[in-house]
């Protein structure tokens, strides 16, 4: 499949990114500045979220309201999210709409208002988010797995903590913005039917005398403890697990997928035939990966009644004890396949191709052609996992479990 | 795009939307059934056929299934609503085939014993799932006020008791019935092979048997307007939010109505930009509030869903029924409908990118009732909704009036009900 993958830097730093889609009418654009949730700072975990919300209120000449009424007028299907590493907005439209929608954004980026006015709405907007989460238990049960396993604060809710988002200040959130919604790690992507020198043009003009600067690097703290129960009342109780993996970065990452995915990736995966498939244990199971920049993860996830959790955690342990030594080539097979196939549809989102030049640029640097990636994925082996297996073996366990009663977890794992 | 329709001997119907130059297939089997053309003895019994369908056929075990789809690099999945039961593949093109087939066989499934007692296990653990979930059990339960009496009331899943009584026989027979091949839909969509899906339809359908399908529709509709409001609450008292689900009638999926219920719902109630989201959302008075047009083959609603503190849910309830008689009094601005319409045609242009969105359009509308509408065909009818016909659907279906509404989380504390 040809594919054109383009990119420009600004002399700001500001990271332009493009692939053209032909086949697609639409274009998707995704900005991100380097204001996550990891800059909270102690004692403040939501100023990131916060701030990004009052980016949205307001901003140039346009009021909170005109800039959702000149997005959605123009057909634009827009977002905005917080990360550990950046503050997005996104947004999806027919391509002729692209140069109403761009001077949107870079409102929204260089001149947001900050306006006195709106801190309290966004404020009451992000705790009512926070009370949301409160009421999903796999939300829950994932977030506190987060803190357990990754360093502090790459591990921290990005979506924020009630009683650290009460007392935050205007003056919090403008110090913020100025710090960290800057040119250097900004990166805009965009695919899908695109002019690309157009779009540079544009972009330049809108950004380009964006004054540099970049936000000051994070130094990784402590970690929580091994293991911990959340105490909710329902009838399910949730278990999550997580262990250490290769950042996206890292050659192996490829490895350290692929055995994932045989144990648990998709309904041909060992926890889907063992828990599920065979003992009827629980609706949902999977294991996956996760990726930040400097860290990753290896996470399981199930969900079921009490009486049957431990149960199900122990099937699970022994799957994962299972695993090194025993992959199959037809296994293997199965995962190459899923992954590719995930790949080439990925050319039909265009949304989906400007988030992943983006992801990729963050983690990487640079950008892979899609076919480099098959690539990569046809040089895995059963070999070359079963020696990332060998080489990285599970220990150092972090596990969650919420619920009415916690759930035992043999000590040699977690120690 | 160029729309394919063939009709096999025994009434099978074959039908794709192809897009050349697509970079992938999606295909589906449409079967018309769902909660409705259950009864009380085998409520729930279209999902978990659904599940029972992955556990394999005389010849393939559930497992060689699971292996030959992750083998495909397919994203298979199926879904059970109150009508349908949609079984759905999305391969590359050189797949096609292979995904026809395997769907295909699938839809003669054993139904082992043995598999049943064990998926059992896992349909409760789904319901138990969703019941610790927000809005914890309010929308089955609105949907079976506001549908008193009418086989639309049973919510799909069904519940513990009806699935813990469900019996393997009973599925066998509701199978044979609801499974003919004049009761199925085979759809694609993207880049397809139509002469390529009919002759697998022809080599793995073709012997199916027909059956009679006996009308779906025709149980007379309870309407709440010719009735009275109703307010039920479900008490779950660790519940950090309140969660209220509220539903009065709309036009049914045959009205022209419809098109037009859609888009006011969007300039009422969408999650963003919408009458409901500045009054509430985007203050923080909610954690959520909006409003959505469901129809089905004869009946159709508007679900107003709201999330907040307990404290607050009578007044916020009050607020949006004041909000539905302002705009029953005062119509809504043209700008309004202006920008709800750029907005849907975005999302229509969007989603008809690809295939595995555009399959459930198509293959739902032809199961609803043999009717096909392009991309461009939706474009049109966005384009062509004025005010008059928005406010024609006000005026027809009174958003104030009455309405069946269910409350799940710790409640405030005064009792609910005086506000409606």
């Amino acid at each position: 499949m040809k594919q054109t993958l383009l990119s420009a830097t600004l002399d700001n730093g500001v990271v332009l990114l493009g692939e053209s889609l032909p086949g697609l009418e639409s274009v998707a654009v995704a900005f991100h500045a380097p204001a996550g949730a990891v800059h909270d700072g102690p004692g403040r975990c939501g100023l990131a979220t916060l701030s990004g919300e009052m980016m949205l209120r307001g901003a140039g000449r346009r009021s909170s309201r005109e800039i959702v009424e000149a997005l959605e007028g123009a057909g634009v299907q827009w977002s905005q999210s917080v990360s550990a590493s950046h503050v997005s907005f996104a947004g999806a439209m027919v391509a002729r709409q692209l140069p109403e929608a761009l001077p949107i954004y870079a409102d929204i980026l260089r001149r947001p208002r900050l306006a006195a006015d709106e801190l309290e709405n966004a404020r009451q907007m992000v705790l009512q988010n926070l009370a949301g989460t409160e009421d999903d238990p796999a939300h829950r049960t994932l977030s506190a797995l987060r803190q357990l396993h990754y360093p502090s604060p790459w591990g921290m809710p990005s979506e924020g903590i009630s009683a650290e988002v009460e007392p935050l200040d205007l003056q919090a959130v403008r110090s913020f913005v100025a710090a960290h919604v800057r040119p250097g790690g900004a990166i805009i992507a965009i695919a899908g039917r695109i002019d690309w020198d157009d779009f540079v043009h544009r972009v330049a003009a809108l950004f380009g005398d964006w004054e540099p600067g970049a936000p000051p690097p994070v130094r990784p703290g402590t970690r929580g403890p091994r293991v911990r129960h959340v105490p909710h009342d329902s009838q399910q109780t949730h278990m999550a697990l997580a262990w250490s993996a290769p950042p996206y970065r890292s050659d192996e990452s490829y490895e350290a997928t692929a055995g994932l995915a045989i144990l648990g990736g998709g309904t041909s995966a060992r926890l889907f035939t063992e828990v599920r498939e065979r003992r009827g244990l629980c609706y949902s199971v999977s294991a996956g990966y996760q990726t930040l920049r400097d860290h990753a993860a290896a996470v399981c996830h199930a969900g079921t009644t009490a009486a049957r959790a431990q149960e199900t955690l122990d099937v699970i342990l022994a799957e994962i004890g299972r695993l090194p030594g025993t992959i199959t080539a037809e296994e293997l097979d199965r995962v190459k396949a899923r992954a590719k196939s995930g790949l080439v549809m990925q050319q039909e989102s265009s949304a989906a191709r400007a988030g992943a030049l983006a992801r990729q640029w963050y983690h990487l640097g640079g950008v892979r052609t899609l076919a480099e990636e098959l690539d990569r994925y046809d040089r895995l082996t059963v070999g070359s996992i079963e020696a990332w297996l060998a080489a990285n073996p599970v220990r150092d366990l972090s596990v969650v479990s919420l619920g009415r009663e916690p759930l035992e977890v043999p000590h040699a794992l977690s120690a | 795009m160029r729309f394919r329709h063939e009709r096999l001997d025994n009434g099978l119907d074959v039908i794709a939307e192809v897009t050349d130059g697509a970079v992938s297939t999606s295909v589906g089997f449409f079967v018309k059934t769902g909660s409705r053309d259950e009864t009380d003895a085998l409520w729930g019994a279209s999902h978990f056929l659904e599940h029972m369908v992955f556990k394999g056929t005389a010849d393939l075990s559930g497992d060689e299934i699971n292996r030959r789809f992750d083998w495909m690099g397919a994203a298979a999945n199926a879904f059970t609503s109150e009508e349908d039961t949609v079984y759905h593949a999305a391969v590359l093109p050189e797949q096609q085939q292979e995904a026809v087939s395997l769907l295909a066989r699938m839809m003669r499934p054993a139904l082992r014993t043995e598999d049943f007692d064990t998926e059992k296990l896992v349909i409760l653990e789904e319901i138990r799932m969703y019941d610790d979930q927000p809005p914890f059990g309010a929308d089955d339960r609105c949907r079976a006020a506001f549908f008193a009496g009418h086989p639309l009331a049973r919510s799909v899943l069904g519940t513990i008791d009806s699935i813990t009584a469900l019996d393997v026989d009973a599925m066998r027979d509701y199978h044979d019935r609801r499974y003919a091949p004049g009761n199925i839909v085979l759809a694609a969509t993207g880049a397809v092979d139509f002469a390529g899906l009919v002759e697998a339809a022809r080599r793995q359908c073709g012997d199916w048997e027909p059956r009679e399908n006996p009308p779906r529709t025709g149980a007379p509709l309870p309407r709440p307007p010719d009735g009275r409001s109703s307010v039920a609450t479900i008490t779950r008292p660790s519940a950090t939010l309140e969660y209220a689900v509220r539903m009065t009638a709309g036009p049914d999926g045959t009205e022209d109505d419809r098109f037009p219920a859609k888009l006011l719902a969007m300039i009422l109630g969408d999650d963003s930009g919408s009458r409901l989201y500045w009054a509430l959302v985007d203050s923080g008075a909610a954690e959520h509030a909006s409003l959505h047009h469901h129809d089905f083959l004869d009946a159709g609603l508007f679900a107003t869903q709201l999330s907040c503190d307990a404290a607050d849910v009578e007044g916020l309830l009050a607020r949006i029924a004041d909000l539905y008689s302002g705009v029953a009094r005062g119509g809504v601005a043209a700008a309004e409908l202006e920008q709800a319409r750029n907005k849907l045609a975005g999302r229509v242009v969007l989603a008809g990118e690809r295939p595995r969105r555009r399959l459930f359009g198509v293959g739902l509308e032809w199961a609803h009732g043999d009717r096909y509408r392009s991309v461009a065909d939706d474009l049109a009818i966005v384009e062509g909704i004025g005010l008059d016909d928005v406010h024609r659907v006000l005026d027809r279906w009174p958003l104030h009036g009455p309405a069946a509404t269910v409350l799940a989380g710790p409640h405030p504390a005064t009792s609910p009900g005086h506000f409606l």
